[in-house]
């Protein structure tokens, strides 16, 4: 996928990582409290963020998160690191175009080395 | 798992050049990731700074987020020669950072422990005003040991 998509994609990611730990009883207990005013700006900030993905991702990516949580996963050696499943090869290479994992739907990025 | 032995002596640094906020955290993030992983990984703990400032007051900030960028947790420490505005809670200058970076799934939930346990350790540090004591990375590493030591001693 185009690196614009990609870093869109994981950028929306991790702030559902960060919304999700808002929630998490351990972190109000560290101390970290957060309001709702400023949670709800972070919400604003993530339906811009989707906003700016081209639409038929946007709701792939909405659908999975419902469905999974993590909706996107990394390729590591040939695996889909969402569900561990071994991919084609034909999707081992790097593509310009979306790549979603054949067994999960999980949508498919490369990690940086 | 204990804190020291998450630290790395190369990713501490006590003479970190003072700056606004967004640059420190930037310059700490970049002595754990490069190129596009480092600009998302500051993308996110910019916008979790935007919640309300990680800034827990004393003199002490403690930037964190999850992230894809990294597979494990990641740590990295700054101490400023001059203190610098990171808009805490106490509205105090800040001069010793502790970042944080986990993977977005972790076993055993290690992200929210250690975040809990650096809480802990960096309040110790204020109370016996140890943050300017450390002079080298190694110090800074052995103090943090003992200090976890003895808060593991009282429980």
């Amino acid at each position: 996928m185009s690196d614009v998509i990609e870093m869109h994609l994981k950028l929306l990611f991790d702030l559902d990582t960060l919304l999700a730990d808002l929630e998490e009883p351990v972190y109000k207990k560290i101390g970290f409290k957060i309001g709702d005013t400023e949670r709800m700006a972070l919400l604003g900030r993530r339906s811009d963020l989707l906003k700016k993905l081209p639409r038929e991702i946007a709701e792939v990516y909405e659908m999975l998160k419902k469905r999974y949580q993590q909706a996107i996963a990394p390729v590591e050696n040939g695996f889909c690191f969402g569900c561990f499943q071994q991919l084609p090869t034909q999707l081992l290479t790097r593509s310009k175009e979306v790549t979603t994992c054949p067994n999960c739907g999980r949508i498919l990025y490369w990690r940086e080395k | 798992m204990n804190l020291a032995s998450l630290l790395s002596k190369e990713r501490i640094n006590l003479e970190l050049k003072p700056g606004k906020k967004e640059e420190i955290i930037k310059d700490l993030v970049y002595s754990i990731k490069k190129g596009s992983d480092a600009e998302l990984i500051v993308s996110t703990l910019l916008k979790r700074e935007e919640l309300g400032s990680t800034g827990i007051g004393k003199s002490i900030a403690i930037p964190h987020c999850r992230s894809l960028a990294v597979e494990k947790l990641e740590i990295s420490v700054g101490r400023t020669t001059k203190p610098i505005n990171f808009n805490a809670i106490d509205k105090k200058p800040v001069s010793l950072i502790f970042l944080i970076i986990a993977p977005p799934q972790d076993p055993g939930n290690q992200y929210l422990i250690t975040l809990g346990k650096i809480v802990q350790i960096a309040k110790e540090m204020t109370k016996k005003n140890l943050i300017q004591k450390p002079q080298t990375p190694e110090e800074f590493i052995t103090l943090i040991n003992k200090i976890e030591k003895d808060i593991g001693k009282r429980k």
